[in-house]
């Protein structure tokens, strides 16, 4: 990854201090508790670059250069790092319209993005270009629960990935939301949407018992919550079983804080969303212990602390 | 502690982790959303990546397909930039769904901008309507219709095509569809933006209206229609004719 470190150094000093807190956080921790850092996005929408500088309310911020930089820094004070990303990758500037998305892969793939899952926008230039696209990609499309058979996308997208990183094996999977009155059918085409919980669990209960993941995570396009009925990543995370986090988009959301929710074995699941268009890049350092009991059904508790400080 | 006690004490430890292999348990989260700005120093490798993009990108917005004699500005309870709205709607949607189209509706608040008397350009479509809003069609009743243009009377008047009505009591009146009074029982095909279709901008009354959707961006349509008119040697304009006026 071709990235200029030392012109960032020397011109970021505030923003390396305040990127080093829980850097340090994390030296304390012995080797019996090794730590998991997740640097996650959602909802970019081929913001690549930052907002104008017109006095709006966004001016100057995202934009994947400066994010690029964030990244490269974290990840050489951070030792086990993933970058993960929660859809709606396309869609929302002139570059999509021009370029259908080509820019938008690049640049993650030049920012090292281990994993994405795919939006109901990503189906925007049709289901045929992004698999076009997809060539441009150095990391897997992750969604377990759109059936790809007799399309375009058929054998490109994938149920899961594991990483192992240090100690941690990490099992990492994706669910797409509902296409129907959302996504036209002729973009979509004959991508058959399956349900998320059921293919969620499944997906999972592999992870974890055949190819004993300590953490699982998944990708979520679902939406954070609604008024209604409508599966969202709150339902999600109240029927699963072996999910610990759920990196959540769709909504446009900015948590103020990480949510948790009691899974069906009273485990705790952590949901995070980071709103829209690459305004925040969202971090989450997970620090683990190692639990001798071979017992799976055994429920565990996430204690969340506070927020880390500039 | 001396050396073979620790050395005992480091054997039994990795025995016992060799007999029952420990997992690693998730146990707390330090977390913080960082924000992305522009006081980081952009990384150069990608912002050279985009630049290579961005050239076109902007070549293309800036690309001039029409022009303007006269300015194009919105108002209620008509406008003469609605109306230019109104009338790409009803001809854009005709021609791609290839269907007759009785009428189309738009929302004032979805016109983000203004047409000066000048070139037009890509990029000042993107302006006026920088929503990835959809052109979908309607089959819709006309009592329905009635009830939607009762929301459109009570917030001032929304632009028309094919309809002339007057407001009343923040009520609609005087309905008329291509001239012939509104028929409650018959079905009119509504040229419609999809976010209006779905119950935006309280049109709640549409929500159930069955859409025909083609992928078709709204923005899209009005960029080719303003491309027809120029291929007419047309500049972008409209009529005011009394679409929507307010009772005495």
């Amino acid at each position: 990854m071709p990235i200029d470190r030392r012109a960032f150094i020397r011109n970021s000093g505030l923003a390396t201090a305040a990127l080093m807190a829980p850097a340090m956080l994390q030296a304390k921790a012995t080797e019996s508790s090794p730590t998991l850092t997740i640097l996650h996005t959602n909802d970019v929408h081929s913001r690549l670059e930052p907002f104008p500088n017109d006095g709006s309310r966004n001016a100057g911020l995202g934009g994947v250069a400066a994010r690029a930089s964030m990244i490269a820094q974290i990840r050489k004070e951070a030792s086990n790092v993933l970058l993960l990303d929660a859809g709606d990758m396309f869609q929302g500037t002139p570059y999509f319209n021009v370029y259908k998305g080509e820019p938008e892969i690049k640049a993650m793939s030049m920012m090292g993005y281990d994993a994405a899952t795919m939006g109901n926008h990503d189906f925007d230039a049709g289901i045929d270009n992004f698999a076009q696209q997809l060539t441009h990609a150095s990391f897997p499309i992750l969604v377990c629960n759109y059936d790809f058979t007799g399309t375009p996308m058929e054998g490109k997208a994938h149920p899961y990935k594991i990483f192992q990183k240090g100690d941690i094996k990490v099992g990492v999977l994706g669910v797409g939301i509902e296409l129907k009155g959302l996504v036209p059918e002729n973009l979509s085409g004959k991508t058959s949407y399956q349900d998320p919980v059921i293919k969620a669990n499944e997906v999972a209960d592999e992870l974890r018992k055949k190819h004993k993941c300590d953490m699982i995570i998944c990708l979520s396009h679902l939406g954070d919550r609604y008024n209604d009925d409508r599966i969202s990543d709150e339902l999600l995370a109240k029927e699963t079983y072996e999910i610990d986090l759920i990196i959540g988009a769709h909504t446009h959301r900015f948590f103020e804080e990480p949510r948790k929710y009691k899974n069906r074995k009273k485990s705790d699941v952590i949901v995070n969303q980071v709103g829209w268009a690459g305004i925040q890049l969202g971090r989450l350092d997970f620090v683990f212990n190692r639990s001798g009991k071979k017992d799976l059904a055994q429920s565990h508790t996430v204690v969340i602390g506070k927020k880390t400080s500039d | 502690m001396n050396s073979h006690l620790r050395f005992f004490l480091i054997v039994s430890l990795v025995a016992i982790q060799a007999c029952t292999p420990p997992r690693l348990v998730p146990a707390s989260l330090n977390y913080k959303n960082y924000p992305v700005t522009g006081n980081l120093e952009p990384d150069s490798s990608v912002l050279r990546m985009i630049s290579f993009y961005s050239d076109s990108v902007n070549k293309k917005m800036d690309q001039v397909i029409g022009f303007a004699v006269n300015s194009l500005n919105k108002r209620q309870p008509e406008g003469v930039l609605g109306n230019f709205f109104t009338d790409a709607m009803m001809e854009m949607a005709a021609r791609r769904f290839n269907r007759k189209v009785d009428v189309a509706v738009m929302n004032p608040g979805g016109i983000r901008s203004y047409i000066s008397p000048g070139d037009i350009t890509v990029g000042k479509i993107y302006q006026l309507m920088p929503f990835d809003n959809l052109l979908v069609l309607q089959e819709i009743k006309g009592s329905v219709l009635k009830a939607f243009l009762d929301h459109t009377a009570s917030s001032g008047g929304w632009p028309v095509k094919g309809i002339t009505m007057q407001i009343k009591n923040r009520k609609a009146v005087n309905i008329f569809i291509e001239g012939k009074p509104l028929d409650e029982n018959a079905v009119y095909t509504m040229a419609n933006s999809d976010y209006l279709a779905n119950g935006g901008d309280y049109s709640e009354m549409l929500r159930p209206v069955p859409q025909l959707n083609l992928g078709y961006l709204f923005r899209d349509a009005l960029i080719e229609y303003v491309q027809q008119l120029t291929k007419e040697g047309k500049p972008v304009s409209a009529n005011l004719e009394n679409r929507v006026s307010n009772a005495n």
